[in-house]
């Protein structure tokens, strides 16, 4: 079920307003612990999906209350490693079957959320282990993790926010002025997707089609017509990948806080960070924080620990290494993989250049650069294209993507 | 808590490279140039090393929230100090 289809936005009123007229927390919880159930119906397609999905789930739990009475990091691994080929072989990652016989992929589970499943049982056990989870009961865990809100696409909420919701759900519509913010959130999610996003992918795809049909007819196209065609595929489908999933957070978003329920933000104008660094702390906020937080962080602290010395070029490798992960968790074919490198480029670029700066001019230097108005506006068209650039990897289908990039710089050469 | 602070801004200079730097308790990491995740990775490193603490994942990601700032990085750094003795 789409969060953008008039059956969803019907439910999402109707539950709100029971949701106000409910008394007390346990009401409350079993509404939406229903709410939860339906709208997992939904989405699961058969029985094996069912029982994969509740291995999966338990498994998270029985992990986290054992490493909590029995911490240590082989402990840790020993969960998460198998997990991680679990869920790469549910996913069918074209990668393994450099090592895995075909029939292992011929399965017939379905679990479209799996990815974000995994992220928050990842963070679930490894907080439980450190002691920042400390009262986590079955109940609570399957709520947060089948959230209706957050179950498809995120926002990745921590579980120790969820908790504090969880424990005394509070409707927001009595106050009028939330309400109306919550709303008009949820209208202007709509409008992203259905009418910008529509547009953008619409013209995406017409400049799609005919550089295809320029390579089948064989035909030489205006260099004119290749521009305006290259600029609309250049532009447009950043914008279409960003209005439809901002779209669809501002939904979420605003549906969970008709329920008094705060989730966490997922997009800050990531078209006007001046370097990659910053992209990454603007687009899919929730994403790459987890990565920060539970890829970056213990890599470098690790190597920072052990080798000090190296910390400071070794640094660079964890972040080719956070972003290819990052890459390949929006997709199991090797666009994806690519995707990931660039931008694990791009951050090292905007790293290095940092480095360069404070090398030559000192901490103050660096102010003095950071400050500089004309310099903020040209990083940040130099980066909004090189982000751009970068989205050309982002479809499945990548030859015929680099197909459209070689015809168009064959004609405009 | 001056006191800490005081000990916390030695950290800071030393990670930042940056004898200039002046730490206020509402400063946050907007505040200070350079504070991204390398950089925060490297003053939590350093904190550990010179208070004798340990910090877990969730912490650490805390203390780079917006709602967060020096002071409660400082108040969080004494709590450890207090545990440990």
């Amino acid at each position: 079920m789409s969060v953008c289809s008039l059956e969803f936005l019907l439910a999402l009123m109707l539950l709100s307003a029971v949701f106000f007229y409910l008394p007390g927390r346990r009401p409350r919880q079993a509404t939406l612990a229903l709410c939860n159930a339906g709208f997992l119906s939904l989405v699961i397609p058969n029985a094996a999906s069912w029982l994969l999905l509740a291995v999966f789930l338990m498994s998270g739990y029985v992990a986290a209350q054992l490493l909590r009475r029995w911490p240590g990091r082989i402990g840790l691994a020993l969960y998460v490693v198998p997990l991680v080929v679990a869920f790469m072989l549910l996913k069918k990652y074209e990668v393994l079957s450099l090592w895995v016989p075909a029939w292992v992929f011929d399965h017939p589970v379905s679990i479209v959320f799996l990815s974000y499943l995994l992220f928050r049982q990842i963070h679930f056990v490894v907080d439980a282990m450190q002691g920042q989870i400390e009262d986590a009961s079955l109940w609570a865990y399957l709520n947060y993790q089948l959230n209706l809100f957050t179950l498809l696409s995120g926002p990745i909420q921590r579980y120790q926010d969820f908790r504090e919701y969880w424990s005394a759900p509070e409707s927001l519509l009595g106050d009028l002025h939330e309400q109306l913010a919550a709303c008009l959130r949820i209208l202007v999610g709509i409008l992203k997707i259905a009418v910008i996003a529509g547009v953008c992918l619409a013209i995406y795809d017409q400049g799609v089609g005919w550089f295809a049909q320029i390579d089948a007819a064989g035909r030489e196209p205006s260099r004119f017509a290749a521009i305006v065609r290259f600029a609309a595929i250049f532009y447009l489908y950043p914008a279409y990948v960003y209005f439809n999933f901002a779209g669809y957070c501002d939904i979420v978003i605003g549906g969970a806080a008709l329920l008094g329920m705060r989730l966490p933000e997922n997009f800050d104008r990531p078209y006007v960070a001046r370097n990659m660094i910053e992209f990454w702390t603007r687009w899919h906020k929730t994403l790459s924080f987890w990565i920060r937080d539970y890829l970056f962080t213990p890599m470098v602290k690790t190597i920072a620990e052990n080798w000090p010395r190296r910390v400071a070029s070794l640094s660079f490798l964890c972040y080719f290494v956070a972003l290819f992960l990052a890459g390949v968790w929006h997709g199991s074919t090797w666009n994806f993989a690519l995707f990931g490198l660039i931008h694990g480029a791009g951050v090292s670029a905007a790293k290095l250049w940092e480095n360069y700066l404070v090398h030559r001019g000192g901490r103050k230097g660096l102010r003095e650069y950071l400050k500089s108005r004309k310099i903020h506006a040209v990083a940040v068209a130099v980066n909004f294209h090189f982000a751009c650039a970068t989205f050309l990897f982002f479809p499945a289908e990548l030859d015929r993507c680099l197909r459209t990039v070689g015809t168009f710089f064959t004609t405009v050469a | 808590m001056d006191n800490m602070l005081d000990q916390m801004q030695e950290v800071f200079r030393d990670v930042f490279d940056d004898d200039e730097l002046t730490l206020a308790e509402e400063m946050t990491a907007l505040d200070i140039d350079g504070w991204d995740s390398l950089m925060h990775i490297n003053l939590i490193i350093a904190v550990e090393r010179r208070f004798g603490v340990k910090f877990a994942t969730a912490e650490i990601s805390g203390l780079k929230a917006d709602d967060q700032n020096v002071g409660t990085f400082c108040r969080l750094v004494a709590k450890k100090v207090d545990e440990k003795a």
